[in-house]
């Protein structure tokens, strides 16, 4: 009797799927270090695809005068961590990994400040947390980073951040330049000021000065709409701060929730009168460059099984990333080849990408590069760039990841791949390409029914 | 095309690897609860199927495997804890040839060795997976791991030493018999895993299904994470195996009743057919070797079919 109680158990247990004991919380897989070699195409959607479940950002202000003058660094930071791991639910101390990319900031003191950061945001002591610097691409270099370690199963969430504090830290170069450099053109040409590589492009590749006016213009009229429509809203997460009064040293309580480098009224007649900032005859000035600015942004990554199994619904899906090197005296065209790069990567073709955020750096690089790929100005930085919001140079490549995957949910189905490039000072580009969340992933926005009693919603 | 009633609830059937029109069908009374088994030698004649010869056994019997090396030798496994060997050629009353009582509780799957064709392994509700040759009166192996139920045990196609367990313990586990303990572990499921196969094609690519109803493809050298799952079965995965002609394709049964085969590399539609001419839990499923598409299931209702795949079943 004995036995035929258990064989009816064993196989009772096959039809009541509650989850096992064996919750094989002890044993883990043993990864071979082979990789994975599978011999066949990996092209559509697997469990093992790394993706972006929020992606958030501070307002971005101007430097020296905007909202976080007085902000410090990792007051900026603090509330995007946070802000991540709120809107998901994840635990703070779920996090394998935090990579922040910050340029202008020293190397060894930016490092400490994000820790603190983290301290600030409610990590504990156990989440580790490193910066990387690949100039203006730093934003989106962490996040490749983080979407590589989590590909190579060194963890299973991680966040890739951005800060970039030009208040506390200037554009200068510390120390002697090696003599050498003047034997070697390309190194020559690192130090250039990037206004300077600028006017190189729009001289190399005759973008002319009405052309630069009018991306600006565009820049600052959509951004200015976004705005009024609250589009920036889903993305933006407000910091609390100070504002010191130059004059008395006054402090009062703030809260940032807007981008302050927004002119709504700007026309080609006010641009035209700007005097070239850089070079006499030039045609880069101070109204058709980025602007200098303070921000911060963050993007919480997970592997879809993790994403499926909380039911937390998925943004994006990050298919390919692609860091080049071009010519350094005319750094502004790296998109132009990181682009088709990583396009290719992801096994695509441009007109598949329904929509670009590209980083504007300088008017006379951002129209090159849209004209050397032929790419509709519609779907390019519908909602402005940076000209318009500002270049806070290790924040831009999250900034523009949160503001391309908010746009893309926003506008559904008829987006479904997204890409985000930036030229890079000393002469590179860097591009990644997202997939929208839910064309693929109908399963994370599904919530499981509780209390089904089988009958027809009529029945009750 | 044909089919053919049991005596008793159906639980596993196999395919001759000698004979094309040979098929093996293990069989329990009263759902395998309580009760007798028989181990039926079916053939494809003609007029439909025939029973050559059947084996009346004290326990049910819950799978059942062909001898790689005589094609008259085949292996059941029961619900006794005994695996019995019969001979075909010999007369009912001479058999079992063998009866190897080891296993503490029910057997649950038997597998024969198709590289080295000489040994079987057994895997049981005892949590233990052993390895016999059918010359030597005790098991030549123990291989204890498992924490709970061991529910299918497979050999590699390529390999003559390597085998695949998958257990209720939730984890899939691949042995060398030359090693007392498993080579790797895959925490495959959150739930008991009911049945496992190798790709036949591609050595590392193996197969799991599930109580979760999921069936999951992984790559023993990446396992840390499936390959592919495969969703589409409302109930409990039974039984699930790949094809011996085409690589990328697999079939499974389940406790819903239905049989499906699927593509494991078309993830956006894997499923490619779903048959459903049981009516009761399908248990027992196999692809022949020697004709291509030729497709055998058994249920709990008492039911053999044989038929072509693409093909209705009970036409």
């Amino acid at each position: 009797m004995e036995r035929l109680r258990l064989r009816q158990q064993v196989l009772l247990d096959h039809l009541r799927p509650v989850a096992s004991n064996f919750r094989a919380a002890d044993i883990v897989t043993s990864i071979c270090s082979a990789g994975d070699s599978a011999a066949y195409l990996r092209t559509t959607d697997f469990d093992d695809d790394v993706v972006v479940v929020a992606a958030f950002r501070t307002p971005i202000c101007k430097a020296k005068r905007g909202g976080f003058k007085d902000t410090y660094p990792d007051d900026l930071l603090a509330p995007v961590l946070k802000a991540v791991i709120e809107a998901t639910g994840v635990k703070p101390e779920e996090i394998g990994d935090i990579v922040v990319g910050s340029v202008l900031g020293p190397g060894a003191q930016r490092a400490n400040e994000c820790r603190m950061a983290a301290f600030f945001a409610g990590f504990p002591e156990t989440v580790p947390i490193r910066t990387v610097n690949r100039q203006c691409s730093s934003g989106l270099q962490a996040i490749a980073d983080v979407v590589a370690s989590i590909k190579a199963g060194y963890y299973d969430i991680g966040i890739g951040a951005g800060l970039e504090s030009m208040s506390s830290n200037p554009m200068a170069w510390d120390g002697s330049v090696n003599p050498k450099t003047q034997a070697n053109q390309r190194a020559q040409d690192c130090l250039l000021p990037m206004g300077i590589t600028s006017e190189n492009v729009a001289e190399r590749y005759g973008v002319s000065r009405k052309q630069q006016d009018a991306a600006s213009v565009r820049s600052h009229k959509r951004a200015a709409a976004a705005t009024a429509s609250g589009k920036f809203r889903d993305e933006i997460v407000p910091v609390q701060t100070k504002l010191v009064d130059p004059k008395t040293g006054e402090e009062k309580s703030v809260i940032i929730s807007v981008d302050d480098g927004i002119r709504q009224g700007a026309t080609l007649a006010d641009l035209a009168k700007l005097k070239p900032a850089f070079r006499k005859n030039g045609s880069t000035t101070a109204g058709n460059s980025s602007q200098v600015s303070d921000g911060a942004s963050a993007v919480l990554l997970m592997r879809r099984a993790v994403a499926l199994r909380r039911g937390i619904p998925v943004l994006g899906v990050f298919r390919s990333f692609a860091a080049v090197g071009v010519d350094p005296a005319v750094m502004g065209v790296g998109p132009a080849v990181a682009i088709p790069k990583a396009v290719k990567d992801a096994g695509l073709e441009i007109s598949d990408i329904d929509l670009f955020e590209i980083n504007e750096a300088f008017a006379s690089q951002f129209t090159y590069c849209c004209k050397e790929l032929g790419l509709d100005e519609e779907k390019v930085n519908v909602n402005g760039g940076a000209i318009a919001l500002g270049h806070p140079l290790g924040a831009t490549g999250a900034r523009c990841t949160a503001t391309l995957l908010h746009e893309m949910k926003r506008r559904g189905k008829d987006s479904r791949f997204g890409v985000v490039s930036m030229c890079i000072g000393s002469g590179m580009g860097a591009a990644a390409v997202f997939e929208r969340g839910s064309v693929v992933d109908q399963l994370s926005i599904a919530r499981p029914i509780k209390d089904n009693n089988y009958l027809s919603k009529d029945a009750k | 095309m044909p089919v053919f009633k049991t005596a008793y609830n159906g639980y596993s059937v196999e395919f001759s690897p000698f004979v094309e029109t040979r098929l093996a069908v293990a069989t329990a009374q009263n759902f395998g609860i309580i009760g007798n088994g028989r181990q039926y030698v079916l053939e494809l004649a003609p007029t439909g199927i025939v029973d050559v010869v059947s084996f009346d056994s004290a326990d049910g019997l819950y799978d059942c495997t062909w001898s790689e090396e005589n094609e008259n030798l085949l292996v059941s496994a029961s619900g006794d804890g005994s695996l019995k060997v019969w001979d075909i050629a010999l007369h009912p009353a001479q058999n079992p040839i063998r009866s190897f009582e080891e296993h503490s509780h029910e057997v649950n799957s038997v597998d024969w060795n198709l590289v080295r064709k000489d040994c079987f392994v057994s895997g049981s509700w005892d949590d233990t997976i052993r390895l016999w040759t059918i010359d030597m009166p005790r098991s030549l192996r123990v291989f204890a791991e498992h924490s709970y139920c061991v529910y299918s045990t497979v050999w590699n196609p390529r390999h003559a030493d390597v085998f695949l367990s998958a257990s209720g313990d939730c984890t899939l586990r691949v042995w060398d018999v030359r090693d007392p303990h498993a080579s790797l572990i895959i925490p495959g499921h959150n739930h008991e895993i009911l049945s496992c196969d190798w790709n036949k094609y591609d050595d590392c690519i193996i197969v799991s299904g599930s109580v979760d109803k999921s069936i999951k493809v992984w790559d023993v050298r990446n396992p840390r994470r499936e390959i592919t799952m495969l969703q589409g079965h409302t109930y409990a995965v039974r039984r699930v195996k790949f094809s011996p002609h085409r690589a990328h394709l697999i079939s499974s049964c389940s406790y819903d009743m239905t049989v499906c085969m699927w593509d494991y590399m078309a993830p956006e539609d894997a499923l490619l057919a779903k048959y459903d001419h049981h009516t009761e839990f399908a248990v027992g499923i196999d692809m022949s070797t020697l004709v291509e598409g030729l497709l055998a299931s058994t249920a709990w209702d008492e039911n053999v079919f044989v038929w072509q795949d693409g093909m209705d079943p009970r036409a």
